[in-house]
C-alpha cells in the first residue's frame, strides 16, 4: 500500500515544477464554479498516465492538457470581478508617501533632486541617441537601398574601402544588372552658384548633381512635381521648400525658371520639383538637386572608371539576392580598367551612418561605438541616482519600523506591503520624471549648441511617451525593490520588543554601492581630464602656416577667368600683401591621388597623396616656410606653371636625396620639383601630416577656384577687407561679395572635439554632483544616528579633532576603495579612447591621481561642515533627553 | 424559440453522455471517445463541449463523487435531459429517414 501513498503524494500539483505553473495559471483564470471538476479531470488522467506512459512523460501531457484548457469556450465564462479594495489600499499607500516624503523633506529632496537630474541628463542623451539610430532609416523599402563601396588591398595587413565610385558606374549597374530596380550617382562637387531668381540673387554650394532615379531611391517626400519626371530634363533642377521660399518668396516655385551663374556661364533652369526640407536624421544635406544630363549634355559623357568622384546607390529589386548581385559587380572595375585591382560591393545605407568604419576591408564599427558610450553614461547617469535612493531608503529603515509592524499587525501580507513601498519609489520616480521633463526641456538649447544638433523634444509622440513612461516606472522599480524587499521582511514581535536586525551586511551593501557611484565619478573625471588634454595639445599643435589676417574667396563671375586683373587691382589698394590662387581652402583638402610617379618610386606604393594647386607666392601669402629650393613665382621663372613645391612628408615618401629639378607626373603631366616646405597641416589636425604635391598651375585654368588673401599686418582686418570689397565689387559687380578667415575655418576642425569636451564636462560634472548629493544623505543620516555616541565620546574626553577624522573616516572610505578598483579600468578605458587619434597627448601617470584627489576634496568638501557641526555639538544637548 | 442543431462532434459527446449515465464526466466521455472510437480528443475540448450543450439546455450537471485518484477534487456529473433525448431521437430517426434514401449496394464482391 505504501507505493500507492507514495504516488498518491505525487499527485499534489504543488510538487511538480512544470505543471504547476500551468495549474496555477489555470487556477487564477479558469471560472472558480469549473476548476475544481477540470483539476480533478486532470489528475485523474494524469494518475493514468502515469502508469502507461511513465511519469516523466505524464507530467509533460498533463502540463500541455491544463495549458489546453486556457481557451475562449472555459474562460469566457468567467465573470470577471474588480476588487475595490486594492484601488482603496492604493491611494492609503499614496497618500501615507506623501505625508512622509513631507516629513523627510531633506531627503526627499535629495532623492527627488538626484533622480531628477539623473534623468534630465539620460533623457537629453537618450534623444541624442534616438536621433543617431534614426538617421537614413526612414526610407521606403530602405532595406533594398545600398551604397557602393570599394576595397582594395594594398597589402595583405592593408585593406582600404572608400564609397567614392566612378560617374560611369550607376548607368552601368542600371543596364547591365537585372537584379537592380534603380541606380543613381550622387555628386558632391562643393561648387559655388549664384542663383538669380527675379531680383533675388543668392550664392550656394549646399547642392549634388544626381540621376533622376535618386528620389526614387531615397523617397524624401515632394510637395510639387512628379517623382518620375522630376530630373528628366537636362535643365530642370529640384529645390527644397526653405530654399524655393528664398529664392521666389511666398510665390510658388513650382514650374518658375531661375538662373544659374558659374564664372562667365549662365544657364537658365526649370524648378521641375519642390523637395519638403530634409529631416535632421539623414545624412544627405542638400538645397537643390540638379540632373547629371545636364554636365553631360554641355560637356559630354565621363566614361572614366578611374576616377572616383561620386556616391553610387542602388536599389535592389524585391526578393533579389544582395550576395549574388555583390559576386556579379565584385570584379566590375577590374573589367573595365586594365591593371585595377580594386574590388567593388554594396553596403546597406541603413549601417552606413553607424557602422560605416572598415578595417583591413571587414566592417569594424564605427560611429556605433560613440553611441553606444553616451548610451552607457545615461544609463550610468541614472544608476548612480537609484543608488542614492537605495542608499539613503536602506540607511532611514529603522525610521520606519514601527509603521511596518503596526500595518502588519493589523493583517498586511508581505506582498502588499512590497507594493506599499514600490509605489512609494515609482512616485518618487514619476515626481522625478516630471522635473526632468521640464528641466531637459530649458536644458535642451544649450545642449543642442554643444552637440550641433536640432533635437527636440517629441511631444507628440506616443511612443516617445511609451518609452519614456516605461522608463520612469523602471527606474522606479529598481530603486525600490530592495529597501521594499528588506522593509517588508521585519517581524512586528521583533520591532515590538526593540530587537533590530543586524546593521552590518545592509551598510556594507550601502558602502558597496557608494563605492560603484563614485567608481563612476572617478571615471568620468580621469576622461575629463584626459578629453581636456587631448583637445588642448590638437589645438596648440604647430599648424605650418599663419592663419591670421588670412582670408580666402571662392572666385566668381569674371574674377574666374581673369584673376590677375583682380591680383593686380588689390595689391594697388595697399591693404593686401600678397595673394595667391589655390585649387582649395588651406582648410580643405579636394583631391588626393596615389597615381603620382617620379623616378625611382616602388611600384607596389600606394600611398596617397594630396594634391594642391597653386599658382604662385604661397609662402608669402600663407605663411608656409620654404626649407629647400624656392617658391614658385611665375614674373620670375615664368615656366613655373610646371613647377611643383612638395612638403617635407612628400620629400621622405619619395626619398630623393636633393628634391629639387625632379620630375613628378600626375595623369599624364610632369611638374618639376622647385622646392620643398616644411609641413603644415592641411587635412585633420588628428592625424600625421600627409605628403601633399603642391602643383604649379596658371591662375585662370580650371584648376584654380579660390584665392588666397594675405592682408597686411598691422591694419585692422575690417579696413582691409573694406577696401578688397570695394575692388571685388567693381570687377564683378553682378556677384556678392563673400570671404571666409581661415583661422575660423580653422577652429571649425575642432568642432567635434569641443563638444565631447562640453559634454564629458556637464555631464561628468552631473554625475560627481548626484554622488555628492546622495553621500550628503548618508552623511546627514550617520551623524543622526551616532549624535549620541558623539556625545558620549566628547563627555568621555575624545577631542573634536578625533572625532572629525572618525566620521570622515566612514564616509570617505568607500570612495577610497572605489578609486582603487576603478583606476585601472578607468586607465584602459582613457588609453583605448586615445588610440584613436593618430597624434596624441601623452597619457601622463599623474592624471589619476589628480582625479582622485579631486573627488576626495569634493567628498569631503560635501560633508565636512556637517561633521564638523556634529563634533562642535554641546553633549549635554544631545544626551539630556534620556 | 429557435430549435438548436448539434454537430457531429456535440452529438458524439450528448450520446456518451446518455449511454454513460451517472458516470458521466469530461475525463470519463473522454476516454470512452478514446477507447471505443479510436479517435484522439483533447480533454477541453469535451469539457467545452459539455458547457455548451448544457448551455443549450440538452443535459444538467451536478458535483459529486470525489475520489483518491483525483487528488479529493470532486466530478462534474452531466445527465440528460428530456430535450436531450427528443433531439436524439428526432436526430436519429431524421437520419435513418435519409439512409433510406440511399440505394443500397446488395451484392459485394
Amino acid at each position: 500500500m505504501s507505493t500507492k501513498n507514495d504516488r498518491h503524494n505525487k499527485f499534489d500539483v504543488s510538487s511538480r515544477g512544470g505543471s504547476l505553473f500551468a495549474m496555477r495559471a489555470l487556477r487564477w483564470l479558469c471560472p472558480p464554479v469549473l476548476y475544481e471538476e477540470i483539476e480533478g479531470d486532470l489528475l485523474q488522467r494524469f494518475h493514468r498516465e502515469c502508469v502507461t506512459l511513465g511519469e516523466k512523460k505524464a507530467t509533460r501531457r498533463l502540463t500541455w492538457n491544463a495549458l489546453h484548457f486556457l481557451r475562449p469556450g472555459v474562460l469566457l465564462r468567467r465573470e470577471w470581478t474588480v476588487s475595490l479594495t486594492s484601488f482603496y489600499m492604493l491611494s492609503n499607500y499614496l497618500m501615507i508617501s506623501l505625508r512622509i516624503m513631507r516629513r523627510n523633506s531633506v531627503f526627499t529632496a535629495i532623492n527627488v533632486l538626484g533622480l531628477t537630474l539623473g534623468m534630465t541628463g539620460a533623457l537629453l542623451l537618450g534623444l541624442w541617441v534616438a536621433r543617431e539610430l534614426s538617421v537614413d532609416q526612414f526610407y521606403d523599402d530602405a532595406d533594398r537601398i545600398q551604397i557602393v563601396w570599394n576595397r582594395e588591398r594594398k597589402s595583405d595587413s592593408d585593406v582600404a574601402c572608400w564609397s567614392a565610385t566612378p560617374r560611369v558606374l550607376a548607368p552601368t549597374l542600371a543596364s547591365d544588372f537585372t537584379a537592380v530596380e534603380y541606380a543613381a550617382s550622387f555628386a558632391d562637387y562643393n561648387d559655388s552658384y549664384l542663383f538669380i531668381a527675379g531680383e533675388q540673387r543668392v550664392m550656394r554650394n549646399q547642392g549634388n548633381f544626381v540621376d533622376p532615379e535618386f528620389l526614387k531611391i531615397l523617397s524624401f517626400p515632394l510637395i510639387s512635381g512628379e517623382v518620375n519626371s522630376v530630373l528628366g530634363n537636362p535643365n530642370s533642377i529640384v529645390l527644397t521648400e526653405s530654399f524655393a521660399k528664398l529664392l521666389f518668396g511666398g510665390k510658388n516655385a513650382f514650374g518658375e525658371t531661375l538662373t544659374i551663374a558659374q564664372g562667365d556661364y549662365k544657364f537658365p533652369f526649370t524648378v521641375t520639383g519642390v523637395l519638403k526640407d530634409l529631416p535632421d536624421n539623414t545624412d544627405f544635406h542638400f538645397d537643390y538637386l540638379l540632373p547629371f544630363s545636364f554636365i553631360e549634355s554641355n560637356y559630354g559623357k565621363e566614361e572614366n572608371w578611374q576616377n572616383n568622384s561620386v556616391v553610387t546607390l542602388v536599389k535592389l529589386k524585391e526578393g533579389s539576392s544582395k550576395a549574388l548581385l555583390n559576386d556579379q559587380i565584385r570584379d566590375l572595375k577590374k573589367k573595365n580598367v586594365k591593371g585595377e585591382d580594386t574590388e567593388l560591393f554594396m553596403y546597406p545605407l541603413k549601417r552606413n551612418h553607424l557602422y560605416s568604419r572598415f578595417e583591413n576591408g571587414v566592417p569594424a564599427g564605427g560611429r556605433i561605438e560613440i553611441v553606444r558610450m553616451i548610451g552607457l553614461l545615461a544609463v550610468i547617469l541614472v544608476v548612480i541616482a537609484c543608488i542614492n535612493f537605495v542608499n539613503l531608503s536602506t540607511a532611514r529603515a529603522s525610521r520606519r519600523t514601527k509603521e511596518v509592524a503596526v500595518r502588519k499587525v493589523t493583517g498586511a501580507l508581505r506582498g502588499s506591503l512590497i507594493v506599499q513601498f514600490l509605489c512609494e519609489s515609482v512616485l518618487i520616480a514619476a515626481m522625478a520624471g516630471v522635473i526632468s521633463l521640464v528641466f531637459a526641456y530649458f536644458a535642451l538649447p544649450l545642449f543642442n549648441s554643444l552637440t550641433q544638433q536640432h533635437l527636440r523634444i517629441p511631444w507628440n509622440s506616443p511612443a516617445f511617451w511609451l518609452y519614456f513612461g516605461a522608463a520612469v516606472i523602471t527606474v522606479g522599480l529598481l530603486a525600490g525593490l530592495y529597501p521594499s524587499l528588506l522593509l517588508s521582511r521585519l517581524m512586528p514581535a521583533k520591532i515590538m520588543k526593540g530587537v533590530w536586525l543586524g546593521q552590518g551586511s545592509r551598510s556594507r551593501l550601502r558602502s558597496a554601492l557608494v563605492v560603484l557611484q563614485f567608481g563612476f565619478a572617478l571615471t568620468l573625471m580621469v576622461s575629463l581630464i584626459v578629453v581636456y588634454k587631448q583637445t588642448r595639445f590638437l589645438q596648440q599643435r604647430s599648424v605650418g602656416y599663419d592663419r591670421n589676417q588670412l582670408i580666402y574667396q571662392y572666385l566668381t563671375g569674371t574674377l574666374t577667368g581673369n584673376p590677375y586683373a583682380y591680383r593686380e587691382a588689390l595689391m594697388a589698394t595697399g591693404a593686401v600683401a600678397s595673394v595667391t590662387c589655390t585649387s582649395s581652402p588651406v582648410t580643405q583638402r579636394m583631391s588626393s591621388t596615389s597615381g603620382i610617379a617620379w623616378a625611382g618610386k616602388d611600384p607596389s606604393d600606394k600611398t596617397v597623396i594630396e594634391r594642391f594647386a597653386i599658382d604662385q607666392h604661397v609662402s608669402a601669402t600663407l605663411g608656409v616656410e620654404i626649407l629647400v629650393g624656392r617658391d614658385l613665382d611665375l614674373q620670375h621663372y615664368p615656366a613655373d606653371s610646371s613647377s611643383a613645391l612638395i612638403n617635407e612628408a612628400a620629400w621622405k615618401l619619395m626619398g630623393f636625396e636633393n628634391p629639387i629639378g625632379e620630375l613628378i607626373s600626375d595623369s599624364g603631366r610632369e611638374w618639376r620639383i622647385a622646392g620643398v616646405v616644411k609641413d603644415f597641416i592641411f587635412t585633420s589636425p588628428y592625424r600625421r601630416v600627409e605628403p601633399i604635391v603642391m602643383q604649379g598651375a596658371a591662375a585662370g585654368q580650371n584648376m584654380t577656384g579660390v584665392v588666397h588673401i594675405r592682408l597686411v599686418a598691422g591694419r585692422s582686418a575690417r579696413e582691409a577687407i573694406e577696401a578688397v570689397a570695394k575692388v571685388a565689387r567693381t570687377l564683378n559687380p553682378e556677384y556678392p561679395f563673400e570671404y571666409h578667415f581661415v583661422d575660423q575655418e580653422y577652429a571649425r576642425k575642432f568642432s567635434n572635439e569641443k563638444s565631447t569636451l562640453w559634454i564629458t564636462a556637464v555631464f561628468s560634472g552631473l554625475a560627481i554632483f548626484i554622488g555628492c548629493l546622495g553621500l550628503l544623505g548618508l552623511s546627514t543620516y550617520m551623524i543622526e544616528a551616532r549624535i549620541k555616541e558623539i556625545g558620549i565620546r566628547k563627555v568621555m574626553g575624545g577631542s573634536v579633532i578625533r572625532i572629525v577624522r572618525l566620521l570622515s573616516m566612514h564616509t570617505l572610505r568607500p570612495i577610497l576603495w572605489s578609486i582603487v578598483v576603478f583606476s585601472p579600468g578607468a586607465w584602459w578605458a582613457m588609453n583605448w579612447w586615445l588610440q584613436s587619434y593618430e597624434y596624441r597627448t601623452a597619457f601622463f601617470w599623474w592624471i589619476i591621481p589628480a582625479a582622485a584627489l579631486c573627488l576626495v576634496l569634493l567628498a569631503l568638501f560635501t560633508v565636512v561642515f556637517q561633521i564638523l557641526r556634529a563634533a562642535r555639538m554641546n553633549p549635554v544637548s544631545t544626551l539630556r533627553s534620556e | 424559440m429557435a430549435r438548436e442543431f448539434l454537430g457531429e462532434f456535440e452529438e458524439l459527446v450528448l450520446i456518451l453522455v446518455a449511454a454513460l449515465r451517472d458516470d458521466a464526466y469530461g475525463a470519463a466521455i473522454a476516454d470512452e471517445i478514446q477507447t471505443r472510437l479510436n479517435r484522439d480528443v483533447n480533454l477541453s475540448a469535451v469539457h467545452v463541449t459539455l458547457y455548451r450543450l448544457e448551455d443549450k439546455g440538452f443535459i444538467k450537471s451536478s458535483l459529486g463523487g470525489a475520489t483518491k485518484e483525483r487528488g479529493g477534487r470532486r466530478k462534474r456529473i452531466f445527465t440528460i435531459t428530456s430535450a436531450g433525448m427528443a433531439t436524439l431521437k428526432s436526430m436519429r430517426e431524421a437520419r435513418m429517414d435519409l439512409w433510406k434514401l440511399v440505394p443500397q449496394l446488395k451484392f459485394s464482391v
